[in-house]
């Protein structure tokens, strides 16, 4: 029972971290490679704060703004240039917030990492038991679904598709790509930092190894393989990679193996996201010719 | 004084391996407009390779063990390209980037999965160096300086004397012309990439001899190879060279000042700023 | 209307556009033609915001526009076509229509959540001048299809209802009939009339005289860059010059 709880906690999660960056990816078109970036700000953040007493409401919100303001300042330099160029910045950007987390160990901890985070306390509710726990995620990513969707479905998120599609086109009928990239961008890091702060107080204990390329490739492998620019993609990604990763921890196998196991377990995602870009780009959900305005929800 | 003509020195140094990284890099996006998210992986492979070569149960000296190490890194490259840039050559940026970033993860583990985690050396003596003007010199560092000249030179000769550079360049300007025109654009690729994973082979050694192996050493430096390649202007060889040591140097002075727990961010730095810039040479709409 | 003064444009070494002098005046349909490789196009992304010239003055409705960014010149009421089409492929008909309108308060991230009333209005509004367009261009029954699965022509049909969706004070097309079988290109010189009816400015590249002849008031005529002649249509056409220029002698 516990191990089914623990999973679903990580599908939630996931899904949330997921959902963010399909809103940048997949509706944006955006390439974004550093996405565990704000994540592990969201993290960091709420901990630190909460090991301060300060109270969960207010470090939660901290760690979203957090997060949302680094987007902010990295997008700024950074998403004027084509795709590969603002894809490699991200990626660097990944890694340069990693080694904040480890060299600033006055503030951080540095590799010992933080632990001992204290569970969540929302408006006098505690989450501590695992029960509790899903709950308070569950809430959360049905929160983000339903923000993400209306979002999706205005005319903003019209106007983040059409810069995916063509942002010259969208430049010559007076849109401002560059202003709606960065707000595309600042929504999402916002929703990352909301998975990471969840995860931070889950795992209690984190540290800069937690913050690295694997968890980027992860949640990208998620958003493509269950299908980018879509609504339910995400989650379905989320179900089938979060349940793989996680069995596979708990098949008890000799801890010797667990020195292959690891890098295995990559190379497979690794080779899973190659093929899937070679045979079937879109993931499983395709996207859709369905009309998605605001106005004719009504009318149907 | 000598402080600073020693960082100077490595500078230069940590520069000349940069640059090979650069040139490689810039020299697959020029042949075919994009930049190889796994070129990372080549350079670690690269380096582990000739590890292999000089463990058991080869156990050869490194001037032979480099056939083979270089061989298999070229091999690796080419491989990249047949089974995964290939099939992609049509698709959509994206598509492709992620796929590489795919490719550059399952690379890197590859490497854990064989090697583990932990740093390893090739295991040579430090020799002693010389002094000159106060600073140490050794003769690992003169091999460095040296097999980058000659890298160089190769390039040089290759590209601007060869037939084969005078069709990579042609591809380089316009592939569907070159095509067209009749230009063996398959072989040219082909060299691009024997070009490309050979810098990117060579490096990789200069670089674990300077200091160490680990599977993880490709990403970052990645970074510093496309900072480098930023600053010299995207498919210039010789800016690419240019940029290499300018990083290098930038980095070895820049730890006078910043941690040195941030020596890798130094070049990220760069690019950042690069960015800010002259943003205006690399706005995506004019194409 | 839209006014040129002495632009110069060259890349390289080659001078794509060079003092280029030309007014719009109050032409309502205005014509660009010349050879191929004449600067056409160059002169659309000048006026466009898309590049900037070297030297010279581009004014619109008095005002400056020249070195302004092309959403900034969009903002100020031109809007243009491209001669390769540029719809948004795996968007809707309706939702390539949709995007058009500037200012649309469900832009904004705040009104999105404080005003959602009157973004609702706005959506229906637009949704309903949508359809109309829409129905103008006969592409009703494809109205939910994704626009990467029109053809040709009915992709060009929507590029310019998307033009006039976003209700500009002038239209620039770059081509509007290039490759289009010609109940087509009927289809698409009915509705600039009517929309010329209904005020709309047009400046409109060509290379197919008919056209030119029946929808234009007046022609600027390019070649290398240069500004060689202008009249009415029927002048040009026997305009000496011109027809050296398209000869090629």
């Amino acid at each position: 029972m516990d191990l089914f709880l623990h999973l679903w906690i990580m599908i939630l999660i996931y899904t949330i971290f997921a959902m963010s960056l399909n809103l940048e990816v997949g509706y944006t078109g955006l390439f974004n490679f550093g996405h565990v970036a704000f994540f592990g700000i969201g993290a960091y953040t709420s901990a630190l704060l909460t090991l301060h007493q300060v109270p969960f409401e207010l470090a939660f919100a901290a760690a979203l703004i957090a997060a949302g303001l680094s987007g902010f300042f990295l997008s700024i330099p950074s998403l004027r240039l084509r795709g590969d160029y603002f894809g490699i910045a991200t990626l660097g950007f990944g890694e340069i917030i990693r080694m904040i987390f480890q060299n600033e160990v006055w503030l951080t901890k540095g590799p010992m990492g933080l632990p001992g985070i204290p569970k969540p306390v929302l408006f006098s509710c505690r989450f501590a038991t695992l029960p509790q726990y899903l709950l308070l995620t569950l809430g959360f990513a049905i929160l983000t679904f339903l923000v993400l969707r209306f979002i999706i479905r205005s005319p903003l998120g019209r106007i983040f598709k059409a810069i995916r599609e063509d942002e010259v086109a969208s430049t010559a009928l007076g849109k401002n790509v560059f202003h709606f990239r960065i707000k595309s961008f600042v929504i999402g890091s916002v929703f990352a930092g909301l998975a990471g702060t969840l995860w931070g107080h889950y795992i209690t204990f984190i540290s800069p190894g937690d913050f690295t390329l694997l968890e980027t490739i992860l949640v990208l492998l998620i958003v493509v393989l269950g299908g980018k620019g879509t609504e339910w993609g995400p989650v379905l990604g989320a179900i089938v990679l979060i349940f793989f990763q996680e069995s596979l921890r708990f098949l008890r196998l000799p801890a010797e193996w667990a020195h292959y196991l690891a890098p295995l377990q990559q190379m497979i995602f690794g080779g899973l996201l190659v093929l899937l870009m070679i045979f079937r780009p879109e993931g499983i959900l395709r996207e859709k010719g369905k009309s998605t305005d605001v106005g004719t929800k009504r009318c149907q | 004084m000598s402080f600073i003509l020693q960082s100077i020195f490595n500078g230069l140094l940590a520069g000349c391996i940069y640059a090979l990284f650069a040139m490689g890099l810039t020299l697959i996006y020029g042949v075919l407009n994009f930049v190889n998210f796994a070129h990372g992986e080549l350079i670690m492979w690269g380096a582990y390779s000739l590890y292999l070569f000089m463990e058991k149960p080869f156990h050869l000296p490194l001037p032979v063990a480099l056939i083979p190490s270089l061989s298999l890194t070229i091999l690796l490259g080419m491989g990249m390209d047949r089974f995964t840039f290939k099939p992609l050559r049509q698709a959509n940026r994206l598509t492709l980037l992620i796929a590489a970033l795919g490719l550059s993860f399952l690379l890197r583990n590859g490497a854990q999965f064989f090697w583990g985690a932990e740093l390893r050396t090739y295991g040579f003596q430090i020799r002693r160096g010389w002094r000159i003007l106060n600073m140490s010199i050794t003769p690992n560092q003169i091999a460095i300086i040296l097999t980058t000249l000659i890298c160089i030179m190769i390039v040089y000769l290759l590209f601007h004397r060869s037939r084969l550079g005078k069709s990579m360049r042609a591809v380089s300007d316009n592939l569907e012309l070159a095509r067209v025109v009749g230009i063996h654009t398959k072989r040219a690729i082909q060299f691009a990439w024997i070009i490309s994973s050979s810098l990117a082979c060579i490096g990789g050694i200069l670089l674990a001899l300077d200091t160490n192996l680990q599977p993880g050493m490709g990403l970052i430096n990645l970074v510093k190879a496309f900072a480098a390649t930023l600053l010299g202007g995207v498919g210039n060889l010789w800016g690419a060279l240019l940029g290499g040591i300018v990083i290098g140097l930038a980095e070895n002075l820049g730890v006078l000042v910043i941690s040195t727990g941030y020596k890798d961010a130094i070049a990220f730095g760069i690019m950042v700023l690069l960015l800010l810039l002259k943003p205006s040479t690399l706005y995506g709409a004019q194409e | 209307m839209l006014e040129l003064n002495g632009v110069n444009k060259s890349f390289g070494g080659i001078q794509a556009v060079s003092h280029c002098t030309l007014n719009t005046k109050e032409y309502k349909i205005s014509g660009l033609i010349g050879p191929n490789g004449s600067g056409k196009t160059t002169l659309f992304n000048l006026v466009t915001g898309f590049i900037p010239p070297d030297h010279g003055e581009i004014h619109f409705q008095g005002k400056r526009i020249d070195g302004l960014l092309p959403h900034e010149v969009a903002i100020r009421g031109i809007v243009r076509t491209f001669q390769i089409t540029r719809i948004l492929p795996k968007m809707t008909v309706l939702e390539n229509m949709l995007i058009a309108p500037p200012h649309q308060t469900g832009e904004k991230f705040g009104s999105l959540w404080f005003k959602q009333k009157a973004v609702k209005k706005e959506e229906g509004e637009n949704r309903k001048k949508a359809l109309e367009l829409i129905d103008l261009v006969r592409l009703s029954h494809l109205k939910d299809q994704f626009a990467e699965n029109l053809s040709y022509g009915q992709q060009k049909l929507l590029e310019l209802a998307r033009g006039l969706m976003a209700d500009p004070k002038m239209i620039l097309l770059d081509e509007p009939t290039a490759g289009i079988n010609p109940i087509m290109i009927k289809t698409i010189m009915e509705l600039i009339l009517k929309m010329k009816e209904w005020g709309m400015f047009f400046f409109i590249i060509e290379h197919n005289m008919d056209v030119v002849i029946e929808l234009c008031e007046w022609v600027f005529v390019l070649d290398n860059g240069e500004k060689i002649a202008e009249g009415r249509p029927r002048e040009i056409q026997n305009d000496p010059r011109v027809i050296e220029a398209y000869l090629g002698v």
